[in-house]
């Protein structure tokens, strides 16, 4: 039993999903595996009509693989009816959007604490949580805000602190900088991958954005509706930049082996090694 | 809680006001309709203030307004010797035109010889003026113009308006008390009466007593008071109700399609935040509680709007129409309440089938 075996939050086995009948029939996602573990940043990449929705869909409990099994927190969510699978989207589960799907008729606060009391958590209990995870969230002072009037930075920010509102051990997020300018989309890049690190959860990330894979722990690419591991993902010494161990320019130094986004890095490390060698342990593997 | 179900009304302020304003008029046809029925079925309510317990008509004679009764008074004077009978009132009694200032106008001419020793002050002040005057209700007043001291003619007689009382639950016809005397005059009927009045004595059985006048004159017929008043307003009934039924059904309908369509069409506006709730956990329970809500406020603010608009529509129409009776009773109220609760059940109905059919996948969908 390795570290993500006592950690394991998610395990797809076998996953499918067919839509439609005959000569129409579409195999959207075609026997897909995967496991995330707590801390753990999984980053999904594909092209368009890959199947990578489909399969955050089915991993959320809201839509019905035709064969395969989800594991959510030690519990087959294909094998529970519709009824249970409501609770276990409630507070196994958060979900962030690409376009945000916040309530707009409800203020800032109001939004997360719906999440709450949908939760059987409600009065001054909900509402000091909604704003304690908003000011985490830097929107202490939009707390009263109607959720429409906000940028779309901070709308995303809503919708994460109302995705952690029932503490949830597993995010799962559409495109989350899709809406968002590169700088909006930076911070919730990093937000999330702090969000994997520093609590007992892990984040599943669909995303297009090549700039995600600079925090994801893992990159897995979807196409066809199957899974290709396109490389463990490494940190680069010298830059911090999040690389693929296939891809990237590679140095032994002292019986190690490191490795680097770019020749310059390279170069850099080389000139004074013991600068970079402490702390700069490859990330470790998930298999 | 998170007021969820005020926000998504609110949203909309226009449309929360044309459906508050669609509501309030199916609650106040319904009340408008359920009042005026009250107020015309208080029609006869004069035979149940008079003092006598017993009506002695002619064999035959179905109500006092559309039926004619004429009995000699002398038949009357036997009935007195009936144990338990106190006095019996001769009664004269009849439609017609008078003339009003120029103006012809119909009414109810009624009066009563009523011995000495029962006149009280009341009935005196209410129903038995003295020779050469009348005593009519606000209703007329309106109606003509006339007021205490004016003067009307009465076929041949001058009457002088006596005193105006307050107006009376008389719908169909006003009535004119007119003195006896002037009355036998009016009328031309000599010795002739239309009923008996009959006045028990205290502890009498109404039923015995009227028993007993029959059997010993059987060309008569006795009513309670209750079931005299009650013949008029029967008639009310078998006309009207099935009329009045049609238009609080339509009432009821009318408000529950303005709920409904109002409910449905918010629903279908946020279709995709509904579909949020239910994919981050909403249980069915909770979105049809939101759907109930949004339809309980609506039809309770329509109800409150709808009431108090219905009273002032009443206010407004007596001014107009010094005839328009209505009688807003509490239970019709609660009544009306109950339905409003019912409609906003029956309007959520629709919408709660769609939020069923929402599929929460659709968050996903960019």
């Amino acid at each position: 039993m390795n570290d993500c075996d006592e950690r394991q939050i998610l395990r797809a086995t076998a996953l499918m999903k067919v839509f439609g009948e005959g000569d129409s029939q579409v195999r959207a996602v075609d026997g897909v595996d995967l496991r995330v573990c707590a801390g753990e940043m999984l980053l999904i990449m594909g092209p368009s009509g890959s199947g990578k929705t489909t399969l955050l869909t089915m991993l959320g409990g809201l839509l019905r693989p035709t064969s395969g099994t989800i594991d959510i927190g030690g519990v087959d969510i294909t094998a529970v009816k519709e009824s249970q699978l409501t609770p276990i989207r409630r507070t196994s589960v958060g979900f962030i959007f690409q376009s945000f799907n916040l309530w707009e008729s409800l203020s800032v606060q109001e939004n997360v604490e719906l999440a709450l009391n949908m939760a059987g958590v409600s009065g001054r209990a909900a509402s000091s949580r909604a704003r304690a995870l908003l000011e985490q969230q830097g929107l202490g002072h939009r707390l009263k805000f109607r959720s429409r009037n906000l940028s779309g930075g901070e709308k995303q920010r809503v919708s994460i602190a109302r995705a952690l509102a029932n503490e949830p051990r597993l995010l799962l997020a559409d495109e989350p900088t899709a809406n968002l300018d590169s700088k909006h989309g930076r911070e919730v890049m990093h937000l999330l991958r702090d969000l994997s690190r520093t609590g007992e959860r892990a984040v599943v990330v669909v995303s297009h954005d090549q700039r995600i894979r600079e925090v994801a722990d893992r990159v897995l690419w979807l196409e066809d509706g199957r899974i290709k591991d396109i490389g463990q993902l490494v940190r680069d010494p010298v830059c911090g930049a999040s690389v693929e161990t296939d891809t990237s320019v590679t140095l032994e130094h002292e019986g190690r082996t490191y490795y680097f986004c770019s020749r310059g890095c390279s170069w850099e490390f080389q000139q004074s090694p013991e600068r970079f060698t402490s702390g700069a342990t490859p990330a470790p593997a998930t298999p | 809680m998170v007021p969820v179900a005020r926000r998504n009304l609110f949203a909309e302020k226009g449309r929360f006001a044309i459906s508050v304003a669609g509501v309030a008029f199916a609650v106040l046809l319904i009340l408008i309709v359920l009042a005026l029925y009250r107020g015309f079925n208080r029609t006869g309510q004069t035979f149940r203030d008079l003092p006598g317990q017993l009506w002695v008509v002619q064999r035959g004679t179905s109500d006092p307004f559309h039926s004619i009764s004429l009995i000699d008074r002398m038949r009357l004077a036997t009935d007195t010797q009936v144990p338990g009978v106190r006095a019996t009132v001769p009664v004269l009694a009849r439609s017609m035109n008078f003339d009003a200032g120029g103006t012809q106008v119909s009414a109810r001419l009624m009066a009563l010889d009523v011995p000495a020793d029962l006149a009280s002050g009341d009935l005196r002040e209410r129903y038995l003026p003295p020779e050469g005057a009348v005593i009519i209700d606000d209703t007329l007043r309106r109606k003509t113009g006339l007021s205490t001291g004016d003067t009307a003619r009465f076929g041949t007689e001058s009457l002088k308006i006596e005193r105006v009382r307050p107006r009376s639950p008389e719908v169909l016809f006003q009535f004119v008390w007119v003195n006896f005397a002037d009355a036998q005059r009016i009328f031309g009927v000599g010795d002739v009466v239309m009923y008996g009045m009959v006045i028990l004595e205290p502890g009498a059985a109404p039923q015995a007593v009227a028993q007993a006048i029959v059997e010993r004159d059987p060309g008569l017929q006795v009513y309670t008071k209750e079931a005299f008043a009650a013949s008029i307003s029967k008639e009310m009934d078998e006309t009207f109700l099935p009329v009045i039924s049609i238009l609080v059904a339509i009432g009821f309908i009318v408000g529950a399609a303005v709920v409904g369509l109002t409910i449905y069409t918010a629903t279908i506006e946020r279709t995709r935040e509904f579909g949020v709730m239910k994919a981050v956990g909403g249980s069915g329970g909770f979105l049809y509680r939101i759907v109930l809500s949004q339809a309980a406020m609506l039809t309770a603010a329509g109800f409150v709007v709808g009431t108090l608009g219905a009273w002032g529509v009443a206010q407004l129409a007596i001014e107009a129409v010094p005839e328009f009776a209505t009688d807003f009773q509490l239970a019709d109220l609660a009544g009306v309440f109950v339905a409003a609760v019912f409609m906003a059940v029956l309007a959520s109905f629709m919408p709660v089938r769609r939020i069923n059919s929402i599929d929460p996948a659709i968050v996903f969908r960019a």
